[in-house]
């Protein structure tokens, strides 16, 4: 073929066409609202090199209902394709704001739906980058066609390939529900908002003056309603975020997640363990640091940080090996567990069960959250969620009690007989039906009722209690627990512990699904 | 004279501890509200004892919960309520409702709170006792011809305010005849989308203005003097952010006769306690009176700090029923004081509000410099309340030390983990033309290259650590190697197993 004959100089001028739209002056429209453009976005998610991308030259429908004239822009306002990201093969979706304000018609649904087909044929994660007005009100039902079919997509992918979303912009309406289906949901400050109705409607409807911060800015979804799983000051961190979660998971249900040589030694020194929980039971201190002595140094990679504070969740390595870990936080709300953190407890071990990641649980739990608008809203459905997570996950499960064990929350936080494969208790720990105070309260009623001082009185039983009954080698003689061990020993324990249940496999029950509670 | 022993300050931040400390040193009992929002919130530390309002539940905002503010201050038998700046402090009904109980309200009486809140009812008085004004149509404009007529006789330039409108919005400037009728039909038009009401009056338009305000105590034994001026000329969407006292503006004669109008303005409201006139001047020494806030103000220190006297204390005193002890002609200005508010916001992103937490907070009180401060470290900064989190004020014998001692305290102000209006001030008090005074409220707007400073090299810095950091972590990328074919390789038996079960 001749360079210079017509076949290339037609192929050349459309090349032109098409970086022409993609110019610098798109750029700066992004950059000026603080925001990168759909390629710059890609630019920094990929490796050097390896991105394609598809159906590029693709243009918009035409509009059914004949409603306003659409942009002869090529790509319909989103950018396909797959590349590599630290070497593995990853699918993406990334909506251009800049073309036709990333607005959802017919066929840039249909390009949507092309990588999500691709990514499940394939076994491979896929990420969508949220940046878009919405639906495409010309394009009509077509529109929202298109948007039910990615969602569909999002289901039947769903705990097949990791689907990870991040909202660079505004998502608005239904297009809310793709992220809100898939496993993990990123957001940037200032720049990312959520929500079903919009400000506008809201003053409308209900005469309320609210800002899109105030409604769903990123803030909101990573403190308040727990959409958020991650939030960053800014995009590019955003994307390093993503880039660092993936390294945790495997591409595909069937395989494992990929290692990294973290070069910690198994039996390097973390006496300091033995010193992190106080001796008063009633003086709080912060799980995280126990989680950062017991798993390969720099590791942790904390999930959903400012919601339900008061259970720690996130993604570490123990021997390089990746793990996930559930661990109750005794700084906040002295630990309990409530409706937010049953939920953001449930929904990762899910997740980790889904895709062959071992769970490590460190408990410290007094119980559930008592009072009204726990009972009222639902505590014990919700609580119910995460038994039901832990009970039907099939990973290797191990749970490691460091200090409190009572009651229901006992039970729940991976007991032995929901299906915990390894039990390990601390010598501080304290298991049983009910805590030291409230158990004295009902068993030595009538001795305190006829006390002299009856608070001395209640001490004394309480240290007995403690002493006696709630002591964890009880616990060990019986079999509830396979080991009291000396905090010491924890991270040498664990990895030997995890590496056994390597090719762990529970036959799960014949059937569609469970019916967890919702 | 009814001496107070207990006082409940009703507010919070960096004014509950103002107040706080003051009241103390008189030998005064301080309550302070804890509110659900941050129940360890730093000004709690400076209170005698704490009323605990967690556990309400009703959607009333707690320091606007004036029910349960007054049954708080009956159960612990407090006799007088400081409500600071903002929130209760301007609320006539709350005043009224103090009174009612048998509470002192440290401030004026309700009566006038209500009439110089009005800004018709405020202007009213101040045309009626001869006090200059800008010219305005005195009332809404009923028509674009009317407009005409109006703006004819003030005077262009005008400018077209929507009535039902504040914090600057719905306002529009016309500059020649030409354009009044159909401005002004854009006016209402604007008003009516923005405030569900088209009504709107003329003013004069000053341009270029400088903001001057003057200082009021008033006791209840027919003393009132004023503590002379302070400039609030730089503003940002008409939010004060720098003050100073005196004013480059006024000389001695200038002085007299607007503290002589601010004082005649708190004598025919029979205003009493503190309180501030505002009053724009113009580029010829014509001066207006544009409000009176009948309230203890953020930028009180500057005058504290020029005059020498405590501004809280005089508050707590005259509502004592003592006499005021200074006279006029004791009243002088010594040296000069600036401040610097510092918010949580960040420049570069429009002065949007950062939220997060003080990881760390350090500064040098000197004697040239105050540092009132709302937080400190582990503080956490959220949307429920103001972004002010604390001001810097500097003095000098003269301006240029008050500046140059700012810029010295603010370079000595470490604040870190959010962002602050930090960078902003050193970016005003660097500029030539703050320097030589010569400023207005259209400083910022018009003046201001840039909103933020830049130290010397401050670029070229950045990009050696960027290029630095950069390094550190490609050598990271070359150690961490992902391995995925340890994952791949499954064992037979398992991978058997989960083929099954699929």
């Amino acid at each position: 073929m001749d360079i210079n004959g017509k076949t290339y100089k037609d192929f050349k001028e459309r090349a032109n066409r098409f970086k022409h739209q993609n110019g610098p002056d798109k750029i700066k429209k992004q950059h000026d609202k603080g925001k990168l453009h759909a390629r710059e976005r890609l630019a920094l998610l990929f490796d050097k090199d390896t991105f394609e991308e598809l159906d590029a030259f693709v243009t918009s429908a035409t509009p059914d209902t004949g409603f306003g004239k659409i942009d002869e822009a090529f790509g319909d306002g989103v950018v396909i394709g797959y590349g590599r990201i630290d070497g593995r093969l990853v699918y993406v979706f990334s909506q251009d704001f800049t073309t036709m304000g990333g607005s959802l018609g017919a066929v840039h649904a249909k390009k949507i739906i092309k990588v999500q087909d691709l990514a499940l044929r394939v076994g491979a994660p896929i990420i969508g980058i949220n940046d878009s007005g919405g639906a495409r009100i010309q394009e009509g039902v077509a529109s929202l066609a298109g948007y039910t079919s990615i969602f569909h997509r999002n289901v039947q992918s769903s705990g097949i390939i990791p689907q990870i979303s991040m909202i660079l912009g505004p998502a608005a309406g239904g297009a809310v529900y793709s992220p809100a289906l898939t496993d993990f949901v990123f957001m940037a400050k200032r720049t990312s908002f959520m929500f079903l109705t919009g400000p506008n409607v809201v003053k409308e409807v209900l005469n309320e003056d609210v800002s899109f911060d105030e409604l769903g800015g990123a803030e909101v979804h990573a403190k308040k309603s727990g959409v958020a799983n991650f939030m960053y000051e800014d995009e590019e961190n955003a994307i390093l975020g993503v880039k660092k979660l993936l390294s945790f998971f495997p591409s595909n249900n069937l395989e494992n997640p990929p290692y990294i040589d973290t070069k910690d030694k198994k039996d390097k020194n973390v006496d300091k363990l033995r010193d992190i929980v106080p001796d008063d039971p009633n003086k709080p201190y912060d799980v995280k640091k126990v989680i950062e002595l017991i798993i390969d140094k720099d590791t942790f990679f904390e999930v959903s940080e400012h919601y339900a504070a008061n259970i720690v969740v996130g993604f570490a390595r123990l021997e390089g090996k990746s793990i996930g870990i559930v661990a109750n936080q005794p700084k906040v709300l002295a630990g309990v567990l409530d409706i937010n953190s049953s939920i953001k407890g449930a929904r990762f071990v899910r997740f980790c069960d889904a895709f062959n990641i071992p769970i490590l649980t460190l408990e410290d739990v007094p119980g559930f959250l008592p009072g009204l608008d726990q009972e009222h809203n639902g505590i014990i459905k919700h609580g119910a969620k995460l038994l039901f997570a832990f009970s039907e996950a099939s990973v290797p499960k191990i749970t490691v009690i460091l200090r409190k064990a009572y009651g229901g929350a006992f039970c729940v936080m991976n007991s032995k007989n929901i299906g915990g494969d390894y039990n390990f208790a601390w010598p501080t720990a304290e298991i049983a039906v009910m805590g030291p105070e409230g158990a004295v309260s009902i068993l030595y009623r009538k001795e305190l009722q006829n006390a002299d001082d009856p608070k001395v009185l209640r001490k004394e039983f309480a240290a007995k209690y403690r002493n006696e009954v709630a002591n964890p080698y009880i616990a060990d003689e019986k079999g509830y627990i396979d080991e009291v061990i000396d905090p010491a020993d924890t991270r040498k324990k664990l990895i030997t512990a995890f590496d056994s249940l390597e090719n762990k496999h529970v036959e799960p029950p014949s059937r569609k699904h469970g019916n967890i509670p919702l | 004279m009814t001496k107070i022993k207990s006082i409940l300050i009703s507010n919070r931040g960096e004014i509950a501890i103002r107040i706080s400390k003051t009241a103390k040193g008189m030998g005064i009992k301080t309550f302070g509200i804890k509110t659900s929002k941050e129940p360890s919130a730093y000004y709690l530390q400076f209170m005698d004892e704490i009323i605990d309002f967690t556990e309400l539940n009703n959607d009333i905002p707690e320091f606007l919960d004036i029910e349960h503010i007054i049954y708080s201050m009956k159960e612990n038998n407090i006799d007088a309520v400081h409500p600071g700046y903002g929130y209760l402090a301007e609320n006539p009904y709350f005043a009224q409702k103090c009174i009612d109980e048998g509470i002192i309200f440290i401030g004026p009486s309700p009566d006038s709170i209500y009439k110089l809140g009005n800004k018709t009812i405020a202007k009213q008085l101040a045309s009626s006792h001869n006090i200059p004004l800008l010219e305005g149509s005195n009332g809404n404009i009923r028509n674009p011809y009317h407009a005409k007529q109006i703006a004819k006789k003030i005077g262009y330039p005008v400018i077209l305010k929507a009535a039902s409108g504040g914090g600057g919005r719905g306002m529009r400037i016309v500059e020649k005849e030409e354009e009044i009728e159909k401005m002004f039909r854009m006016a209402q038009n604007e008003a009516e989308k923005a405030f569900s009401d088209p009504s709107v009056f003329m003013e004069k338009y000053v341009r270029n203005p400088r903001h001057i305000e003057f200082q009021i105590l008033s006791d209840h034994h027919e003393n009132i003097i004023h503590l002379g001026e302070r400039e609030c000329s730089i503003q940002r969407k008409h939010q004060k952010l720098i003050e100073e006292s005196p004013s480059v503006a006024l000389n001695k004669d200038l002085r007299k006769i607007m503290g002589d109008s601010a004082i005649k303005i708190a004598k025919v409201s029979k205003y009493k306690n503190a309180g501030t006139v505002e009053f724009l001047l113009d580029e010829s020494g014509n001066f207006y009176f544009m409000e009176m806030n009948t309230r203890i103000q953020v930028e009180h220190p500057v005058t504290e700090m020029v005059t020498g006297y405590d501004l809280i204390e005089w508050q707590i005193r005259i509502a004592q029923n003592e006499k005021l002890t200074i006279k006029q002609e004791d009243v002088k200005q010594n040296g000069w004081a600036i401040e610097c508010r510092i918010n949580a916001e960040d420049v570069q992103a429009s002065f949007a509000p950062y939220l997060g937490t003080i990881e760390k907070i350090q500064f040098s009180n000197g004697k040239n410099s105050r540092f009132d401060t709302g937080v400190t470290e582990g503080s956490n900064i959220t949307a429920s309340f103001d972004s002010m989190l604390a001001k810097l004020i500097s003095y000098g014998e003269t301006r240029e030390k008050a500046i140059a001692n700012s810029l010295a305290a603010l370079n000595k102000l470490y604040i870190k983990g959010i962002k602050t209006t930090i960078p902003f001030c050193k970016e005003v008090l660097n500029h030539p033309k703050f320097q030589s005074g010569d400023i207005s409220t259209s400083f910022i707007l018009n003046d201001m290259k840039q909103l933020y400073y830049q130290e010397k090299d401050e670029e070229l810095i950045a990009a050696f650590w960027a290029s630095l950091n950069h390094n550190i972590e490609l050598d990271d990328n070359d150690k961490t190697f992902i391995d995925y074919e340890k994952g791949k390789n499954i064992n037979p038996w398992l991978m058997n197993k989960r083929l099954k079960s699929l």
